[in-house]
């Protein structure tokens, strides 16, 4: 099994969550977070003071799935989340040593 | 091998009883009796058990007790709820001697599948009594004799633990009363949450408890033998029935609860709510009657309420009687809360009605006097006496019949909704039935459960809670909140019309009550009929209605890409003004709060803030590109064109080249009535309307555009100590301008002499047709004392190329100082630059000034705008020394 971890704009995550459970994967956290890479913030003035925004607010979701699944909820998320311009996000993938239920002590792939 | 078989026996007798009862409870009995059964069934169990230890060794002869504390010594155990018992040692006896008897009790109680919750004391420990360990003290007052050394429990119970209780009687109350606060805050102090928890929630059973043990701890010091909580003192006979209906109605929900969950989960969960309601539980008479789950909900929230009420006032009375401070109990205390008014006064933060005699009729029937109370409670954060909350609902139906509707009656529910305390005042109204009385409307969402997995609270108690949202912005906040409370709060202390903002709040959601689709439509419908009864005014009327329709525009914008234009256009678009976008602002704020307490985390308040800056600076960027078209089916052409029948042409003709947001900022009598005066012109080239008001003035010239104008209307406001606090100009296609200026009187001038008046608008007309000169009327003036600045305001002076097509925007953001607006105004005509539009606007100390420019025609050029920044510095300088 692996972990998945995707920053994407706030506005996708209705589009994302809705491809991902379309291809099998309904568990995932979803945290509010802040950020940016290359995407610079910009400044807004309201009535004369100065309000700047360097980080900016995106929305990271975390999922761990069977290895056959990795591809698919990749290519979910990439369809979903994609406009095309800077800011879209990113996508890490990592190795899960190991999954368990808390509700019955089921381990392994089971417990995904 | 005796003892075994005995031990299955009664193993098996415990459990046919447990089969039985169930069955009973299925067929029908009521929860009372289901739990003493329960009881009654465990006591024959437990004390089998007993036996057999005694018979097999002697260790349980004596010095050793066994009771029963908790629900259990109350003889009130539910299906699956825990068995507390308690070994009580003498003091010959230790510990180590009677532990492994006494586990191998509890572990055959386990086996026949009871959870017990075991305690072992010495009986010296009983007497101790320590803050922390005051739960342990109260589960003692339902102690009861099971078995053992009957000495020994005589000790406990008829020597130790009176004095105990005796002496202790303060501590163990307040304790007791801040134990209660703590659950019911956890709670968010409402009875009204979609999923309740029933025993933990306030009006549930551990309330029910809490108002047994107070009643226990009061009557200790007269030695009077205590009596059950159900039979209250201080009640009167029908409360004390629709108590004890509570109470039966909530044990039989938990008895329903623990069979159908097979485990002690109190919680009434939304299935749970269906299955009861289809099994029609609690329900007196035909259960063949379809009931649906908002219906038997309803049912349920009466009964709680009843057992928040008797739970209040016996926290009440008991504080009382230890004297332990207000602040215990939660108690607001307003600035001197003891007052006199007509029909009622406040004593002790109480309301007491005056009595009735024979010469003077019952205040509660005069609905004017019923508004004040709550005004005043609304005020001051008083609560409603007992007497008065009875005489209130009892004469609801003669207040009905004295209720005045129309401008009246908006000006008291005005005198509620903006008080500090509004939510309180608010949900009073709502449990006697005054609010839907008013409001028929509100009888939709009464206790209404819906199916959502956000909300927290039934659609009124949200409503009470985002009001209580917005007035919580009046205060200063420490922490994470308090940069957010700042902010939004500066938004909430500017708005002209903050009565709209509360009565949109209260009305927001009454449409969810109907099961159509959309719910802000249609209570946007029914608001329209409130406003109607109340007779607001067409602008108040068209603002709370937008806002009703629209109240979740915000929140769906936020859910799009917050800083692409685009989004920030499209919502721009449906707020159209910044009064309603600063009301919608706010609005939303308080709503995400209000779905759970947990919902407005920083980054939502953070992402709001920015999308309303964003749409500000779109609505002040887009005026100069926005303008009424020429066709005459314009929407707001047709707004006006309605009050001037046969006149649409001219109507037509007068507003095509006007920037939308003159017509959408006026009412349609205040654009015809300048319309009106462009009719005018030939007569008399300025025309001047004036509407005075000792708070705000309001003085608006119709003129043809010529250069100078603005310069000289601030500057003849300004000669006569006239402080500007918004204003603008705009122009149409015929080169008639129309300049609107609010401003406050400095000196009262106006204020106290009449005569003023006459002499004032003759001096602007005079400016105006140039045959006076500004400069003479400046040079004459009055200059008052400067006062120091609460606030320094730093000076930015800011332009924009691409706001407008076709002109220059500037911002100046400087300090609000008295000639400020004649000085830029004279400088930007000094520099031949001609203004547009223009947008005047105070916040606190802060002067905010956009004007669209054009220079010969056309944008200003780089080293223009160079120039023109350092004359307008200097000016702003010069002006304020």
């Amino acid at each position: 099994m692996q972990k998945i971890e995707a920053v994407i704009q706030p506005s996708k995550l209705d589009a994302v969550k809705d491809a991902l459970v379309e291809v099998g994967i309904e568990g995932m956290t979803i945290t509010e977070a802040r950020g940016h890479g290359r995407q610079k913030g910009h400044t807004e003035f309201y009535r004369g003071q100065e309000y700047s925004v360097d980080l900016l607010p995106k929305v990271k979701l975390e999922l761990v799935v069977l290895d056959e699944m990795v591809d698919k909820a990749i290519q979910a998320i990439m369809t979903a989340a994609r406009t095309g311009t800077i800011g879209d996000g990113k996508i890490f993938v990592s190795k899960i040593d190991e999954a368990i239920r808390i509700r019955n002590d089921e381990r392994g792939d089971i417990a995904l | 091998m005796q003892a075994n078989e005995s031990t299955d026996r009664l193993r098996s007798r415990y459990q046919r009883k447990m089969l039985e009862i169930r069955g009973a409870f299925e067929a029908g009995a009521s929860g009372s009796v289901t739990i003493a059964a329960r009881s009654a069934a465990v006591d024959e169990l437990v004390r089998g058990l007993w036996q057999q230890a005694v018979e097999q060794g002697g260790r349980l002869a004596s010095g050793i007790a066994l009771a029963a504390i908790g629900g259990y010594g109350r003889q009130e155990l539910f299906p699956y709820s825990d068995v507390d018992l308690l070994f009580l040692l003498d003091a010959r006896t230790a510990e180590k001697d009677v532990k492994d008897v006494i586990r191998r009790l509890n572990q055959e109680m386990w086996d026949c599948g009871i959870r017990v919750s075991p305690t072992t004391r010495k009986i010296s420990e009983c007497d101790r009594f320590a803050e922390e360990n005051a739960e342990f003290t109260v589960s003692l007052m339902d102690h009861r004799m099971l078995a053992g050394d009957t000495g020994l429990y005589d000790k406990l119970a008829v020597q130790m633990l009176p004095k105990v209780l005796q002496r202790e009687q303060k501590p163990l109350i307040e304790r007791l009363i801040e134990l209660t606060r703590i659950r019911h805050a956890k709670y968010g102090d409402t009875l009204f949450h979609l999923e309740p928890n029933i025993k933990d929630c306030p009006g549930g059973l551990r309330d029910v408890h809490v108002c047994g043990w107070l009643s226990a701890l009061q009557w200790v010091s007269t030695q009077k033998t205590e009596e059950s909580g159900s039979k209250g003192r201080n009640g009167s006979g029908a409360e004390d029935q629709e108590f004890r209906q509570a109470v039966e109605f909530l044990r039989l929900v938990r008895c329903f609860l623990h069979y159908r969950h097979e485990r002690d989960d109190n919680t009434l969960a939304w299935q749970a709510q269906d299955a009861a309601a289809k099994a029609a539980i609690g329900v007196a008479g035909n259960a063949s009657k379809e009931m649906d789950a908002a219906y038997w909900m309803r049912l349920y929230f009466r009964h709680a309420r009843s057992v928040q009420r008797r739970v209040t006032q016996m926290m009440e009375a008991a504080s009382a009687i230890v004297k332990a401070s207000p602040r215990l109990l939660g108690l607001r205390r307003g600035p001197k809360a003891e007052q006199r008014q007509e029909g009622f006064r406040v004593e002790r933060g109480q309301v007491v009605l005056d009595a009735v005699t024979e010469s003077v009729e019952d205040p509660a029937n005069d609905p004017s006097v019923v508004l004040n109370v709550f005004a005043t409670m609304a005020r001051t954060g008083c609560t409603l006496g007992r007497e008065a909350e009875q005489r209130l609902s009892q004469a609801l139906p003669l207040m009905s019949a004295n209720l005045e509707e129309g401008p009246e009656l908006w000006h008291k529910l005005q005198g509620v909704l903006t008080g500090r305390y509004a939510g309180n005042a608010l949900r009073a109204m709502h449990a006697i039935g005054v609010l839907e009385l008013l409001i028929p409307e509100f009888h939709g969402i009464d206790a209404l459960v819906i199916r959502d997995a956000y909300h927290r609270y039934t659609v009124d108690e949200h409503t009470f809670v985002l009001i209580d949202t917005l007035h919580g912005l009046e205060d200063a906040q420490t922490g994470a909140k308090a940069e957010w409370a700042m902010r939004f709060g500066a938004l909430l202390r500017e708005l002209p019309h903050a009565g709209v903002l509360y009565l949109v709040a209260l009305l927001h959601d009454t449409g969810k009550g109907r099961s159509t689709g959309d719910h802000a439509q249609e209570s946007a419908r029914m608001a329209q009929s409130v406003l109607a009864r109340m007779e607001l005014d067409a602008y108040e009327s068209g603002l709370a209605v937008g806002l009703i329709a629209n109240h979740l525009e915000m929140s769906a914008a936020l859910r799009r890409d917050i800083f692409d234009a685009e989004t920030v256009g499209a919502f721009a678009g449906k707020v159209l003004t910044p009064e309603m976008l600063r009301m919608l602002t706010l609005f939303t704020y308080a709503d995400i709060n209000a779905v759970h307490p947990d919902a407005l985390t920083p980054w939502k308040a953070e992402n709001l803030w920015r999308l309303y800056m964003a749409t500000a600076n779109y609505l002040d960027r887009s005026v100069d590109e926005e303008r009424v078209g020429a066709q005459a089916e314009n929407e707001l052409v047709h707004r006006v064109a309605a009050l001037l029948p046969g006149q649409r042409a001219e109507v037509g003709a007068y507003l095509e080249g006007f920037p939308k947001r003159y017509v959408r900022t006026r009412m349609p009598e205040q654009v015809r009535r300048h319309f009106q005066m462009a009719q005018l012109l030939g007569e008399d080239r300025v025309q001047l309307d004036f509407r005075y008001s000792p708070s705000v003035s309001e003085l608006t010239v119709v003129t043809p555009d010529r250069a100078l104008l603005f310069a000289n209307m601030s500057g003849v406001l300004a000669a006569w100590g006239m402080n500007i606090v918004t204003a603008d100009a705009f122009s149409n296609r015929q080169g008639v301008v129309v300049d609107s200026f609010r401003f406050t009187d400095t000196f009262r001038t106006l204020e106290m002499n009449a005569s003023e008046h006459e002499a004032f608008l003759k001096s602007v007309h005079n400016v105006m047709t140039e045959t006076l000169s500004v400069e003479k009327l400046l040079s004459g003036r009055r200059r008052g004392r400067r006062k120091t600045p609460k606030v320094v305001v730093e000076t930015r002076v800011e332009f924009d190329d691409e706001a407008s097509s076709h002109s220059t925007l500037l911002e100046v953001v400087a300090q609000d100082v008295p000639g400020l607006l004649r000085a830029l105004s004279l400088t930007l005509a000094g520099q031949g630059c001609n203004i547009e539009v223009a947008l005047v606007d105070t916040e606190g100390e802060t002067a905010i000034d956009v004007f669209y420019l054009t220079k010969n025609g056309a944008k200003l050029e780089k080293d223009e705008e160079r120039v023109l920044r350092e004359a307008l510095m200097q000016a702003m300088e010069e002006n304020a020394r």
